[in-house]
């Protein structure tokens, strides 16, 4: 998952950023509304966390003028002043959700989670797909019941895929939203940890729950449980 | 120009100047003619005169006789001239008065009966009025002549009644001038003086010397009077509030600071340490929060115009409908068109904010804002009611929401301090109850009164 956090005190910054990264997020940072305005418009972004008040350009304006470009990813907005009408504003700009200063990081985490669930269609923190579940919160993969282990990668993987369950993406796609700049995107790397989560989970090759289509990427086709 | 009194003074000696200087002007031009005409008639009757002396000698000649009845006539340089001409323009008599003179040629022979007046000067300067007078004289039977008599008089006597009357006129008219404007200056000083008395008394009230307007102002004074009061008694009740809201928050940082201090001093370990730090901060950052919201609150505001709530409603569920999109919420308004609120816009979503969103919280599916506009002992006042279909608040546990930093939902990081908010806005800034009780939806209902300040003008105009 890919994220951008906008947010000009450096402490704070630093110490979401690191959360995240443990958490196994793809984090992009920005200090100041320009270049926060500037990364959204140019990274495939999975979610975006902005704080209203920003050196150059305010937090409301930068959202308003990403969902007036037509970008979607769901925003949260962070907010020192906790007062209704700042977040009404912040709402009504296209924020998908708010936070007031200071927060929790695990609430941070909870809601990050619930909105990019939500974007992918999914409403509870625990996505079944046929007899695999996955647990956003907890991290965690099961196969009938019975936990899987899985690699951080390995669920990094997963839980793109099954969040855009149905939907055909690319390999391109994939190393865009799971890895850091810096990190070795060699696409072998990728077939590799498909390979092994088709192991883990389908270990006797009858649910085939990734399947591949040549030259366009790869699918997650079990059924999403309703719920 | 900055002063009334100014503006009027210079508009009102504008306006006399001019209304004055046209009358004198009409009075000079009319007073002008009436003379003209009286020594146009005087000379007509002298020209009359002197027919009536015309004898015709042997030779059919015109002569006059040598002792004319009007005196100067006959006298040289005495300012009445005459003399009398035949058709072909010459003279064919002068009265002795013109000796050495000639009045100036004018006017040519005419038909019979025809009467010139005119002002001329005389060669020798003199400003005369000169009227001809043509006549047909029947100097033998059936044998007419025309003869030209003309008569002058010196317009100096005319001139000097002229400028006597002018002297006097305009002598009036500024003497009629200064005391008009003398009485307006006055009746200005008169009318401005509660303006003064205003000034005075806001003077006093900065330096404390007296806390409210006096209320016995003219009737066009007293909107203003009464509004600087409303807003006089709204800073003063501002200013409390920021002085009461301090020292709250000094005081209530001392309980942390003082376990803290304690905790240093009695050497716990490091783990108490860390565990006492992470209480107080929590504790200390309720407080702060609590504070910041109900510092933020602006109250009433004086002379505010009368705000809707539905739109702002709409736009706290439409808000809300977002950050809850999961639990797929029913959020229903109910509020009548001309329900108003008098005051802040922030205060008001704040109420409206907090009261949705603990709702929020709480419900299964189904949230429904009510409003509707009241009225008790003529204050307008306003109810604001919030209803859910979660498990509702029991009755001995409504006091401990209200107290001030308890946390209604403890697992959701900074939001308790919602209704301890709420009921400080609703109870100490708009005079109201904050009530909680069960609602028609099964949950809890939280139903907010807010009374609004009984400003004559303002309740009466907006209802």
């Amino acid at each position: 998952m890919r994220i951008l956090i906008i947010e000009d005190e450096a402490p704070l910054l630093e110490r979401v950023t690191a959360q995240l990264r443990e958490q196994g997020y793809a984090v992009d940072t920005a200090a100041d509304g320009r270049t926060g305005l500037y990364l959204g418009q140019e990274y495939p972004l999975d979610a975006a966390i902005v704080d209203l008040g920003l050196p150059d350009m305010p937090g409301i304006e930068v959202i308003r003028r990403w969902r007036a470009e037509g970008h979607k990813f769901p925003i949260l907005i962070l907010t020192a002043r906790g007062r209704w009408q700042d977040k009404v504003e912040g709402l009504e700009a296209g924020a998908d959700d708010y936070l007031v200063k200071p927060f929790y990081t695990e609430e941070l985490l909870a809601r990050l989670r619930a909105l990019i669930r939500r974007t992918g269609g999914w409403t509870q923190a625990v996505l079944h797909c046929g007899p695999i579940a996955l647990d956003t919160g907890a991290q965690q993969v099961t196969l009938d019941g019975q936990p899987v282990e899985v690699t951080a990668y390995e669920y990094k993987l997963l839980e793109y895929l099954m969040l855009h369950a149905g939907t055909v993406i690319s390999k391109t796609e994939l190393t865009e939203h799971l890895y850091q700049e810096d990190e070795d995107r060699d696409s072998n790397v990728l077939e590799v940890l498909v390979g092994r989560l088709r192991r883990k989970l389908d270990p006797d090759r009858t649910l085939n729950p990734i399947e591949t289509l040549r030259g366009r990427g790869y699918r997650f086709r079990l059924e999403r449980a309703a719920g | 120009m900055h002063s009334f009194s100014g503006r009027l003074l210079i508009a009102a000696s504008v306006v006399l100047a001019a209304f004055l200087g046209l009358t004198g002007l009409i009075l000079d031009r009319a007073f002008r003619d009436s003379a003209q005409s009286a020594v146009q008639d005087r000379l007509q009757a002298q020209v009359y005169m002197l027919l009536g002396v015309v004898d015709v000698d042997a030779f059919n000649r015109l002569t006059l006789p040598q002792a004319l009845p009007e005196a100067r006539f006959s006298t040289p340089d005495s300012g009445l001239y005459a003399d009398v001409m035949d058709a072909q323009g010459n003279l064919v008599w002068r009265s002795p008065s013109l000796l050495g003179r000639a009045l100036p040629f004018f006017p040519a022979v005419r038909d019979p009966g025809d009467v010139q007046f005119a002002p001329l000067e005389a060669a020798d300067g003199d400003p005369l009025f000169l009227l001809a007078f043509t006549v047909s004289w029947e100097v033998a039977p059936n044998h007419y002549r025309l003869y030209t008599f003309r008569v002058a008089e010196t317009q100096w006597n005319f001139l000097d009644q002229l400028w006597s009357f002018r002297r006097s006129l305009w002598g009036w008219l500024l003497a009629a001038t200064g005391i008009l404007l003398a009485v307006q200056g006055l009746i200005l000083r008169w009318s401005l003086k509660p303006l003064r008395r205003v000034a005075a008394e806001v003077t006093e009230i900065e330096s404390g010397q007296r806390t409210e307007l006096s209320s016995d102002y003219p009737e066009e004074l007293r909107p203003l009077t009464t509004n600087l009061n409303a807003l006089v008694r709204q800073s003063r009740t501002l200013l409390e509030r920021y002085r009461n809201a301090l020292g709250d928050l000094a005081h209530s940082l001392k309980t942390p600071l003082a376990v803290l201090r304690s905790a240093l001093e009695n050497g716990a370990t490091p783990e108490e340490l860390r565990q006492a730090l992470i209480e107080q901060v929590e504790r200390m950052n309720r407080t702060v929060d609590y504070q910041l919201q109900r510092a933020a609150a602006s109250g009433p505001v004086a002379l505010s115009t009368p705000l809707p709530v539905a739109p702002l409603a709409h736009r706290i569920l439409d808000s809300l409908t977002k950050v809850y999109a999961e639990r797929a919420l029913d959020l229903r308004c109910e509020i009548a068109t001309n329900t108003v609120f008098y005051g802040d816009e922030g205060d008001l979503m704040e109420i409206l904010g907090n009261l949705t969103d603990n709702a929020c919280k709480w419900a299964r599916r189904q949230v429904v804002v009510r409003a509707w506009p009241a009225e008790d002992d003529r204050r307008a006042e306003l109810v604001l009611e919030v209803d859910d279909d979660g498990p509702g608040i029991p009755s001995e546990q409504a006091p401990l929401l209200l107290n001030r930093g308890q946390r209604a939902d403890p697992t959701v990081a900074g939001h308790g301090i919602g209704l301890a908010v709420v009921r400080d806005l609703v109870e100490e800034v708009y005079y109201g109850r904050l009530e909680i009780g069960y609602g028609t939806l099964g949950g809890a209902n939280i139903r907010a009164r807010l009374r609004f300040q009984a400003n004559e003008g303002r309740v009466v105009d907006h209802q």
